[in-house]
This record gives structure tokens, C-alpha cells and sequence, in this order.
């Protein structure tokens, strides 16, 4: 009768195990998290000289991975492959400046935000270009998939002049620029900067700021995994209330004062 | 595993721009067969010429079109061009680049073909007192063009697939261009490429059906 008793107790709890268990458990289980990075789009993701990941969402897996207590795995990802690594499990959450627009959020689920992009405009020298709105008729283009492509491809349907040309990405957007197949782009300050200060693509500058709401981007993971959500809501708040994010920020954007990840008047 | 629910009304309210894409598929991709043909049978007349220096331009070509990836050829008509100040627009980059590796790979099915047709029929036409010219148009090019037709409906269907590398050469108006920006804005990516799948194999299946329908009627003894 005991021992009937305990086998019952014992399966009992091999059986509830894995029906409660989420995506939390699973990660802290394994040992491992795997998180997809975008590893073509500096300061963000990158290789270094021996190939090896780095950046500011490479240093983020890493910290979550940390806080977990688990091994950190980085999967390179491409923009619009994001998404099928979640849905095939073969990531665990994607750390890939993910913009939390509305429609996206009907698929995936988005932590609060870790990271804001301010978006500029880069123009070709000998292109006449005052300010954004130079980019009017113009041949502009971005890189497939983000947030500055989709705000950029609405603004060209909107003048109902001019083109857009969505390139694969960053690198072959500042090539076009460069050899003059486009007038302007529009990408983040940080790449803008970084792109005119390497001296890689001759004959570009910033023209201006666009004039967007700042990107917003968070870590996504699948839409029903709550426990990971939460837990990854409290360490993007940790890592600005322990000083990581300005250190991170100050690593790898450069000096100043990182963005703000509050909006005023309304909660979360 | 597969942690994804279906949701096929969103996508499918898109279907009407997919379809536009699809018609830019097929305009490029019968383009692209037309300047291919025509480039491949310049091609094999530059290899039966018996000029040394118009072999080498027909071979040259052959050689890179068969031997490296199509999508390495489109991106070097945009890039590799453009870095020479020559700017091709993402729609012509694409159809130039097709038309480029259809011509590759036409020019060997025709140079197959011509293996079938007997040398002595030129010998023919020529006592008949036909000129070198016109042996080949009337006597040998007829011959040629039905023997490799099936190999040409299949380098047809080669066409409409290749066209989903225009994505390279920022190309964003065909089928795979629409759907992909689809995707980066709703991330609903396995209804969209779902979709965008069925609609490639109706459309070469299409081809596939119309170019036996054409056979029978054009090769009739």
C-alpha cells in the first residue's frame, strides 16, 4: 500500500513537472539561453576581428543569461528570420532591436523597452538636401524589415513622388549610398555616425534628424510566455536602476547621456 | 515544438497586393526569356562562326552564367555596375540579371540540340545553293529551337523562382518583395510565405501545362 502510495506521489510529480513548466523553467532547466542577435547591425550586434559576437545586444544576452544563472548561446539572425527562430524554438528570446509597433505585437510578445533609436538622415555630398524634407522626389532607401524602412516607404507613398528601395541590409544601404544609387537613407544615429566616422563609404554626411517617434525596441519571446516577460521586464528595469545600461550605452554608442526609456504621463 | 497559431484572415486580406507581385514575377520573368533566347542563339551563332575572338566572348559568358550563383550575378549588375557609375534601377539589375543566366544556360541547351541535328543537313542546304546565314535560320535554327523547347520551359520556370533574389538588389515590387515587407510589418511570416509558395507553384505550374499545350499544338507531324 506505501509503496503504491509513493509510485503513485512519484509519478504524480514527474507528470505535473513538465505541464507547469514554461519557457522560464525550461531556460533555467536546460542551463541554456539562446538568444537570436542581429549581428550585421553595429554598435548593436557585430563580429570582432576573430569573429567572435559582440555588441550592446550580444552584452544584454549575456547579462539575462547571467541574472539566470545559465550559458549564454547567441544565434545569428537576420531581420525578417527573427521570428521563425522564436516559433521553431530554436531561440529562446530574441535580443535583435526589435521595434514594439501594435501590429507586431499581435504575434510575439514584447518586454517593456531596453534600448530608443533616434533616426537621422544621411545624404550624398553634391546632393542638394537642406533637411528631411529634401528627401522629398528623391531615391531613398533603408534596410528591409526595420522601423526606419517602414516609416520611410509611408513617407515616399504619402509625397507619391520619389522612390524607396528596401536593401538587405545596413552594409549594402551605405554601399548604394556611396556609389550614388541613393540620394538619402534614414538609419539610426549611432549607425549614421559610425558609418561616416569609419570612412568605409566616401562621400556621405548626416543631414538631419528624422522626424519620427524614437524607435522604441524590446526583447521578444513568444506571446504567452508571461514568466519570461516578466522576468525580462525586471532586468531591463535592473540593468538602468544598477547603472549596466549608461555603462553599456557609454561601451559601446560612445559619451552622452543614453535615452530615456520612460514616457511621461502614462504607465509602463 | 512549432509554437504558432494560424491566422489566415490577416494574410489573406493581403492577397491583392501579393497577386499585383506575382504580375511583376511574370512580366519579369517572360522578359527575361525573351532577351534570354535571343542573346542565346547570338551566342551560338558567335560559337559556329569560327571566329576565335567571338567564340571566347560566347564561351566567357557561358562559362560565368552556368558557374556561379545567379544571385552573385544579380548583385554584381547593381553593385559591381554601379561602382563603375553605371545605375541600374532594382527592377532592371533583376531583369538583367536573369536574362544574363537564362542566356548562360540557354545558349548550352542549344548548343545540345544542335548535337542532334545532323551536320549533313547543312551540307544539304548548302548544295542547295543556301548561304551559310541562311541554312542556319531556315534548315538548322527550326530544328534547334523545338528540340531544347522543353529545356527552355524549364530554364522558364528557373525564371520565375529567380526572380525572389531581386530582394539583393533592393527589388520590392515582385511577389517576394511584397510579401517580405508584409512580413517585417505584421511578423505573420508562415501565412505570408505560405501563400506567397502557393502562388509560385500555381504560376509555374501554369507555365509547365501551357508550354505542353503549345508543344502539342506548334511540333504537330
Amino acid at each position: 500500500m506505501k509503496k503504491s502510495l509513493l509510485a503513485l506521489a512519484a509519478a504524480a510529480t514527474a507528470l505535473a513537472g513538465p505541464a507547469f513548466a514554461d519557457k522560464l523553467d525550461d531556460i533555467i532547466g536546460s542551463g541554456k539561453l539562446r538568444c537570436a542577435v542581429v549581428l550585421d547591425f553595429p554598435p548593436m550586434g557585430s563580429r570582432d576581428a576573430d569573429n567572435n559576437p559582440q555588441g550592446f545586444d550580444v552584452d544584454y544576452c549575456n547579462d539575462l543569461a547571467k541574472a539566470l544563472g545559465v550559458e549564454a548561446e547567441v544565434v545569428e539572425t537576420t531581420f525578417p528570420e527573427r521570428i521563425p527562430a522564436l516559433m521553431s524554438g530554436s531561440v529562446d528570446v530574441a535580443v535583435a532591436s526589435t521595434s514594439d509597433t501594435l501590429e507586431r505585437a499581435k504575434t510575439v510578445g514584447f518586454s517593456i523597452p531596453y534600448y530608443a533609436f533616434e533616426n537621422a538622415v544621411v545624404g550624398r555630398d553634391g546632393v542638394d538636401m537642406a533637411n528631411w524634407e529634401g528627401m522629398k522626389g528623391k531615391t531613398v532607401g533603408a534596410t528591409a524589415g526595420t522601423y526606419e524602412a517602414i516609416w520611410l516607404e509611408g513617407k515616399v507613398k504619402e509625397w507619391g513622388e520619389g522612390e524607396f528601395r528596401p536593401y538587405q541590409n545596413q552594409a549594402d544601404v551605405f554601399l548604394a549610398l556611396s556609389q550614388g544609387q541613393l540620394d538619402a537613407t534614414v538609419s539610426t544615429v549611432e549607425v549614421a555616425e559610425a558609418n561616416v566616422k569609419s570612412g568605409n563609404f566616401g562621400g556621405i554626411k548626416i543631414v538631419d534628424k528624422a522626424p519620427m517617434v524614437p524607435d522604441y525596441v524590446a526583447l521578444i519571446t513568444l506571446r504567452e510566455e508571461y514568466g519570461l516577460i516578466n522576468y525580462m521586464n525586471l532586468f531591463i528595469n535592473q540593468q538602468v536602476r544598477t547603472g549596466r545600461y549608461a555603462e553599456l550605452y557609454k561601451k559601446w554608442v560612445g559619451e552622452g547621456v543614453p535615452a530615456d526609456l520612460t514616457i511621461q504621463g502614462v504607465y509602463r | 515544438m512549432f509554437n504558432y497559431n494560424f491566422r489566415w484572415n490577416q494574410a489573406l486580406n493581403s492577397l491583392p497586393q501579393m497577386l499585383e507581385g506575382a504580375l511583376v514575377t511574370i512580366e519579369i520573368a517572360l522578359l527575361s526569356m525573351l532577351i534570354g533566347i535571343s542573346v542565346a542563339i547570338l551566342l551560338t551563332v558567335f560559337r559556329l562562326s569560327g571566329s576565335r575572338i567571338l567564340n571566347a566572348v560566347a564561351t566567357t559568358w557561358v562559362e560565368i552564367a552556368r558557374n556561379t550563383p545567379a544571385l552573385f550575378q544579380i548583385y554584381m549588375v547593381h553593385f559591381g555596375l554601379g561602382g563603375f557609375g553605371i545605375h541600374l534601377s532594382p527592377y532592371l539589375s533583376l531583369l538583367i540579371g536573369i536574362a544574363f543566366n537564362n542566356a548562360g544556360y540557354l545558349a548550352e541547351n542549344f548548343r545540345g540540340a544542335l548535337k542532334a541535328i545532323p551536320e549533313t543537313q547543312t551540307r544539304a542546304a548548302r548544295s542547295l545553293g543556301m548561304s551559310a546565314g541562311k541554312a542556319f535560320r531556315h534548315v538548322v535554327m527550326p530544328q534547334m529551337l523545338r528540340i531544347s523547347f522543353l529545356p527552355m520551359t524549364n530554364q522558364m520556370v528557373w525564371a520565375i523562382l529567380m526572380t525572389s533574389l531581386g530582394a539583393v538588389v533592393a527589388m520590392n515590387t515582385d511577389l517576394y518583395g511584397v510579401t517580405s515587407e508584409l512580413n517585417a510589418r505584421t511578423f505573420r511570416t508562415f501565412e505570408l510565405f505560405a501563400i506567397a509558395a502557393v502562388i509560385f507553384y500555381l504560376i509555374t505550374k501554369a507555365i509547365t501545362l501551357s508550354a505542353r499545350l503549345l508543344a502539342a499544338r506548334l511540333f504537330r507531324y
